[in-house]
């Protein structure tokens, strides 16, 4: 289903969010980078180290930086971006949680449930309610690279789901998140996959191990053994061709990560340019190359932005390349960063060395840098016959 | 095919190589097709022989000798430190570049990208491979490997080349991205399906593993096969199906073969070739749709409804250039990679292209002949020599059909008249004339 809305002029935007009249870009562009300077500058080591910013978030919500994207309030795909840059711009950990919470919401209005898309939504994209998005392991099952963790069986009503997945974030008691799982048929095999919101209140939450950063993302293993899902849980039966449909918004809001990433380590090597200049002159990665290419990067996003469910194999390639190229873009960033601050970078309390982490969380997070280039080369490669198929 | 040992004196058998198009002539094979019977030398072919695929003649041919085939000299493997040249197209277009540069300039960085394995062989040989037995094997003059060790260049064997920043000299591939002080587009041309046409079910010949999985599917029997498109390379395929023994159906939009190129005496000289190696020629007829059926064969059903199964399907309805890549970059497109017709600069700077990505005036031009000139050109500009620049002539066009081959020269006008200069049993030929000057002519 494409969307009309996405393909309209950007002028026509704002008249498109009726109910929301105060969701101007201007307006959620400010809020946002008020919120991003303050409030979310201050916590980011905190958050960085374990403190889930729910309360920020909630702010967000309610300034439209979680809404803008979806269709009832003007498919502002660029706009939700550029605000995810913003406050990653801050806190990389924040900035994935907006991404989780986006393409959430994006879920529940897609999937054209009346139980999902009415007043579940309207919390949800106003930052009142939380939830995110269990999909990495099923995206890279998609695409042929590992297999299918949750299994489901129909029965009547709906469908019964257990299985485990290692780690989703944004989740946690009263929140929920989008999850996929195989329809096992007969012979054991996959007839197809069921999308659905899995209440984590229904399931089992288990600690995840540390990891080296970003650790407010309230991250868990998610077990579920026998959960019944019934139809007003739905999400997409079946689940592929709402991926296909979705694919490339899920993926292109993910660059507001990177650009964030990326502009903070731009900050980081700018304020130290009066006092260490003169030395930093000799390394490579510059503020004026990292500038001028995040410059190019961006109006790259904002223009594919523009059509977000254009179904094309060329756009979708579009989307990966530019996404790989924002996980490419941060990692050189954030690397550049601690070298031009040196040692007062390298302190646990500096901003460069937790970019660092934010950079390698934003190429390893699905789809990682590998991943990416993976879906683009078996999207480049042309389909023919196996030669196996006929009869002499 | 075992050649015959040499009995006049003059020492072994010697080779020839085609610099136009790398074909290479064996004296102990001879070229039977063209009335050399294996065994002739080099020297005692007439001089108006013609080289069989690409048509240019004897003194474009040099001596070859076949290389050694030794263990890979070693070559680092380590990213360059200096950027150099990327080449995007592991065929000959692409390849061709590397040797033109190499040739002068042993130590210039170059990688070479390419979406395929980088192995070397003779494209315009696919089209009467079948026919002549030849096998996968045989067809892959020299592997990527090989050729990159020889020319002491980087290769990135099934490499896409995904995005492209000119203003950077950045080249985004799928293993990363590659910083260039030039780059050369040279990724050719895919098939261009009809819509209604299942890409799982027929296959297109463009490639060497793509004509290979047919190959290997042919090679279990004869077979019915259907070609769809009675272009050139769809009457070059189906007779060279038919001199493998296979029952061949052509099918064609128009009431003759290749309407678009030749008048109608010589479409007609054409359809009884192909009908005299029992080809069945379905004029006027568009596919609209291929389905399986349950035997295993695939059905074709025309747009009057009519349908009919072959074994095997293979589609010849032409080719287009993928855009995205260069559209992408803001570079200039149309039907093709806009190019300097005599620089082959593209719109972006440092960035040449060509080969069958390549538009010149809006026309892809899709014959091997020019590529060469092409590279030197192009090689010439990258290393700083003085070069004449390339100069653009319509290549000779030769359809490898031996049942009626074809020879069409200059700059034939779709829709213009042709004139009957002879129309005689064993020979046709036609010109079209523009003020009075013969601007195109046709013997069959």
């Amino acid at each position: 289903m494409p969307s009309a809305l996405a393909l309209r002029p950007a002028e026509d935007r704002i008249a498109a969010a009726p109910d929301r009249p105060d969701w101007t870009d201007a307006a959620v562009r400010a809020a946002t980078e008020a919120i991003a300077d303050g409030p979310l500058s201050a916590a980011a080591a905190e958050i960085d180290r374990g403190a889930y910013p729910l309360d920020i978030l909630g702010r967000l919500g309610s300034a439209g930086a979680l809404g803008v994207h979806l269709d009832r309030h003007g498919a502002r795909i660029g706009l939700s971006i550029a605000a995810m840059q913003a406050a990653s711009r801050a806190c990389g950990a924040t900035g994935f949680l907006m991404w989780c919470h986006d393409v959430c919401g994006l879920y529940l209005e897609q999937s054209d449930n009346p139980a999902l898309s009415g007043a579940v939504l309207d919390a949800h994209a106003a930052g009142r309610t939380f939830g995110g998005t269990a999909l990495s392991n099923p995206m890279k099952a998609f695409a042929g690279i590992e297999p299918i963790l949750l299994r489901a069986c129909r029965v009547p009503g709906g469908y019964r789901v257990s299985g485990m997945l290692p780690w989703v974030s944004h989740i946690g008691p009263g929140q929920y998140c989008g999850a996929i799982a195989g329809v096992v048929g007969a012979g054991d095999t996959i007839s197809h996959e069921i999308m659905f919101l899995l209440a984590c209140d229904q399931a089992e939450l288990r600690p995840c191990p540390h990891f080296s950063g970003m650790e407010g993302t309230s991250t868990w293993g998610v077990r579920v053994d026998d959960l019944f899902v019934g139809h007003d849980a739905i999400i997409a039966d079946p689940a592929r061709p709402f991926i296909s449909r979705i694919r490339g918004a899920f993926i292109l809001l993910q660059c507001g990560m990177g650009l964030g990433v990326t502009e903070g380590s731009l900050d980081a090597m700018l304020a130290v340019e009066e006092s260490l200049g003169h030395v930093n002159q000799f390394l490579e990665d510059r503020p004026d190359t990292v500038a001028a290419e995040l410059a190019e990067l961006r109006a790259r996003v904002m223009r594919l932005a523009e059509t977000p469910y254009d179904g094309s194999t060329d756009y979708l390639i579009d989307v990966l390349d530019a996404r790989a190229q924002t996980s490419e873009l941060a990692l050189r960033a954030s690397q550049s960063a601690l070298l031009h601050q040196g040692a007062r970078g390298y302190l646990m309390s500096a901003a460069p060395q937790r970019r660092i982490r934010e950079a390698h969380f934003v190429a390893i997070v699905t789809p990682a840098i590998k991943h990416l280039r993976w879906e683009m080369a078996r999207l480049s490669r042309e389909t023919l016959p196996q030669s196996e198929g006929g009869r002499a | 095919m075992n050649a015959l040992a040499p009995t006049d004196g003059l020492g072994p058998w010697r080779q020839f190589l085609c610099r136009a198009c790398g074909l290479i002539y064996d004296e102990g094979q001879g070229d039977p097709d063209s009335g050399l019977p294996p065994g002739t030398r080099f020297a005692d072919i007439p001089e108006d022989w013609a080289c069989p695929i690409c048509g240019v003649t004897k003194a474009d041919f040099e001596p070859y000798e076949r290389r050694a085939k030794s263990a890979p000299m070693p070559v680092s493997p380590a990213p360059q430190r200096r950027p150099g040249v990327v080449i995007v197209g592991g065929g000959v277009s692409g390849w061709s570049v590397a040797e033109a540069i190499r040739a002068g300039d042993a130590s210039l960085p170059i990688t070479l990208v390419t979406a395929c394995d980088g192995g070397r062989y003779h494209k315009p040989e696919l089209s009467v491979a079948l026919g002549r037995g030849l096998s996968p094997e045989a067809l892959r003059r020299e592997t990527g490997a090989a050729a990159a060790a020889r020319l002491g260049l980087r290769l990135l064997a099934d490499t896409v080349a995904v995005g492209l920043s000119p203003e950077r000299h950045a080249l985004r591939t799928t293993r990363g991205t590659l910083p260039y002080t030039h780059l050369v587009l040279a990724h050719g041309a895919r098939p261009a399906l009809p819509a209604g046409l299942d890409p799982a079910l027929c296959w297109r010949v463009n490639d060497l593993a793509a004509w290979s999985g047919l190959h290997s599917e042919l090679a279990r029997g004869a077979r019915t096969v259907a070609v769809i498109g009675a272009g050139m390379v769809g009457c070059e395929l189906a007779e060279d199906l038919a001199r493998a023994g296979h029952t061949a159906t052509l099918v064609g939009a128009e009431a003759l073969p290749l309407p678009e190129l030749l008048p109608e005496q010589a479409g007609r000289r054409l359809l009884a070739g192909l009908e005299g190696l029992g080809i069945r020629y379905r004029g006027n007829s568009l596919v609209s749709g291929l389905s399986r059926q349950p035997d295993g064969t695939v059905a074709l059903t025309l747009a009057d409804g009519t349908r009919f199964a072959a074994a095997t399907v293979i589609a010849a309805t032409g080719l287009a250039t993928p855009s995205r890549l260069v559209r992408s970059a803001g570079l200039a497109f149309d039907r093709g990679i806009v190019v300097d017709p005599a620089t082959l600069r593209t719109s972006g700077p440092d960035i040449f292209a060509l080969g069958d990505c390549i538009s010149l005036g809006g026309q892809p031009c899709r014959f091997i002949e020019p590529v060469a000139r092409q590279a030197a050109t192009i090689a010439g500009a990258i290393l700083g020599r003085d070069h004449l620049g390339y100069a653009h002539a319509v290549p000779v066009v030769r359809l490898k059909t031996r049942s009626s081959p074809i020879a069409l020269h200059g700059t034939p006008v779709a829709g213009a008249p042709w004139h009957v200069v002879e129309d005689s049993a064993q020979r046709l030929a036609m010109e079209q004339r523009q003020n009075g000057q013969v601007t195109a002519w046709l013997a069959a």
